[in-house]
């Protein structure tokens, strides 16, 4: 058996056998930390492990499972150190032919593990204790970091998610998922000759005037037969020829008498649709990374294929942060403003096949975070957590915080780009998390901008780029330090730049479809210039 | 010889690692008797915990030398 041990103190990433074995049964275990250790709560445990013995014994145990249960191949993976809840401590996959000795020899390896191999839970660490902890770490990883730029920070979300695992689903409740296999055509499109008129058919260049009318052909009927000159068959709109090489004259352009026609006005057109004039059997009609639209299923479906491979529905959850929020149907009190940025998260994840959970969080950390335990499941098995507001620097602005404590590391949290210059970006193992500023216009671009692309990548989608396109308009901008990002109107003739103030307009969203890219210390752009923009 | 200390025996030793002079082809008992004269807490470990020669389980048969590298390992709790 082939055996792979590995002891480390860094996040469990990888997954699977390095190398393929044909197995016949693949079984994978991960055992992850809870939040309760001898009826204690606690944010993360610390493992100690005596690491040249610990593998040493791990591979002893797996080498004499192997003589009991033959597998091909075992990996596993330990973590020590201090891992975060929800984390994986220990990882094993084991490749047999038959599932029977794959599971046998996991779980038996399991046992004798915790029997014989030298790791050992030391200590559970409660919350406080490990936020301080975080802190100090995390102040390693981004803290002193200049604001990133905007294509440098595209560059990390890109890096730092993958595609998440494919699913294949019925056909019908594809909409919107991400095709993830190539799809070929099964037979030619269409699949034989037929007929685009209600008319009558004859062999191509049959001189004749007059012909014997010798069948009627209706849309599903198959009556092949070889059509010899002065011949004619009835046919239907889409009814397909009794053979090759026809023409159909249109009924309209005919006399018709008994069984007999003749042909009064000649046409261009031989109304006919080829075989294979579409598509040719085996040629390919789609690629991965499509994202499957109404257009899309519709071709699937005529590809004959029912259960389409597809990216997984993202599961998001969404905080509202900020105590002068109140809902839309409430009326707001001096100093409060309604929230909009639920119903814009809402309706900006349509696209992305999305479950969604959404919730407001008070503005007080501690309150705050007992409100996510209530929520823990979805929080933990969530791809993606967005957290609105809060992202700033300000005394009541947690997100940060928030995101350390759910054990993300911050990747970023400021991009020299405008409107939305906090923007906070974490991963936690293959989870991400971004904390979006909570100004309308802000949310609205960061979301576009880089929310969208994280979705994109997650599904296995092709990322979206920058158009050129030209301004219809002159766009009056004073020269900032930051790359701006200008809420424009896109339509045939161009772009239209939108009259916006600040980060906190929301007016201009309304027609806004289009963000024209501007460089960094650019001034005004006249009407009639190229620039780079992004559709929405 | 090199003796380390794991988990709950570490924090009973207060410390990771000891050094220790033994003559050849000492047994397991002879060992433990050493050890807890140096750290006389360890004495209630002896039930529970096991030694490990140079990255092995020491069984009662197992000779040690003064090169070897002396583990002790309290119950363990890994996965």
């Amino acid at each position: 058996m082939n055996i792979e041990i590995q002891i480390t103190n860094q996040p469990i990433q990888s997954r699977g056998l390095s190398e393929d074995y044909s197995a016949g049964a693949i079984a994978e275990f991960s055992g992850i930390v809870r939040d309760l250790e001898n009826g204690e709560k606690i944010s993360a445990l610390e493992y100690e492990g005596y690491s040249p013995m610990a593998e040493n014994e791990m591979r002893r145990i797996l080498e004499s499972l192997a003589e009991k249960f033959p597998c091909f191949a075992a990996r596993v993976i330990h973590r020590i150190g201090i891992i975060p809840v929800g984390e994986t401590a220990i990882y094993v996959c084991i490749a047999a032919e038959h599932r029977g000795e794959a599971f046998a020899l996991l779980a038996e390896f399991m046992n004798r593990l915790k029997q014989d191999v030298p790791i050992w839970k030391r200590r559970g660490i409660v919350a406080a204790v490990y936020d301080r902890r975080q802190q100090r770490e995390s102040s390693k990883t981004d803290a002193g970091r200049a604001p990133l730029q905007l294509n440098d920070a595209l560059a990390e979300i890109s890096s730092r998610c993958q595609p998440l695992p494919s699913v294949r689903i019925r056909l019908e409740e594809s909409f919107g998922r991400v095709l993830r296999e190539t799809v070929c055509a099964p037979e030619d499109l269409p699949p034989f000759d037929c007929s685009t008129r209600d008319g009558y058919a004859t062999l191509q260049n049959d001189a004749a005037e007059t012909f014997q009318i010798v069948d009627t052909i209706h849309a599903a009927d198959w009556k092949p037969r070889q059509l010899k000159s002065r011949e004619a068959v009835r046919v239907a709109t889409g009814a397909p020829l009794p053979c090759e090489n026809l023409r159909v004259v249109m009924q309209e352009n005919v006399e018709r008498d008994g069984d007999k026609i003749k042909i009064v006005r000649v046409e261009n057109s031989e109304n006919v649709r080829r075989r294979g004039e579409e598509i040719k059997a085996e040629q390919i009609l789609l690629h991965a990374g499509n994202r499957i639209n109404i257009g899309v299923s519709a071709l699937l479906a005529t590809a004959g294929c029912a259960s389409p491979l597809v990216s997984p529905r993202l599961r998001v959850c969404h905080f509202t942060t900020g105590d002068e929020i109140v809902l839309p149907n409430q009326t707001p009190k001096p100093g409060q403003i309604r929230d909009s940025n639920s119903i814009l998260i809402r309706g900006l994840l349509q696209n992305f096949s999305c479950d969604l959970r959404q919730k407001h969080l008070p503005e007080n950390f501690e309150q705050a975070k007992s409100q996510i335990e209530n929520l823990k499941s979805q929080v933990e098995t969530a791809n993606v957590i967005l957290i609105s507001g809060g992202a700033s620097v300000g005394e009541k602005d947690f997100t940060r915080e928030l995101l350390e404590w759910l054990g993300f590391e911050i990747i970023f949290s400021q991009i020299n780009v405008r409107p939305g210059r906090p923007l906070i970006f974490g991963v936690n193992e293959n989870r991400i998390a971004f904390g979006l500023p909570g100004n309308p216009l802000s949310h609205f671009v960061c979301f576009h901008l880089f929310v969208a692309a994280a979705l994109v990548k997650l599904a296995g989608e092709a990322p979206k780029e920058f158009l050129r396109g030209r301004l219809v308009a002159k766009l009056e901008n004073a020269p900032n330090p930051r790359e701006t990002l200008w809420p424009a109107w896109l339509d045939s003739a161009g772009l239209h730049p939108l009259a916006w103030a600040s980060s906190g307009n929301i007016t201009c969203l309304t027609e806004t479809n289009a963000l024209i890219r501007i460089p960094v210390n650019r001034g005004s752009i006249d009407a009639g210039t190229e620039v780079e923009f992004l559709t929405i | 010889m090199r003796v380390l200390f794991f988990a709950q025996a570490k924090d009973a030793a207060e410390t990771s690692e000891l050094e220790m002079n033994i003559s050849d082809d000492v047994g397991l008992e002879e060992i433990w008797e050493k050890i807890v004269a140096e750290k006389p807490k360890l004495a209630a470990f002896r039930k529970t915990t096991r030694l490990a020669r140079n990255g092995e389980y020491a069984d009662a048969k197992t000779k040690f030398s003064d090169d070897d590298e002396v583990a002790l390992i309290p119950p363990v709790s890994g996965g």
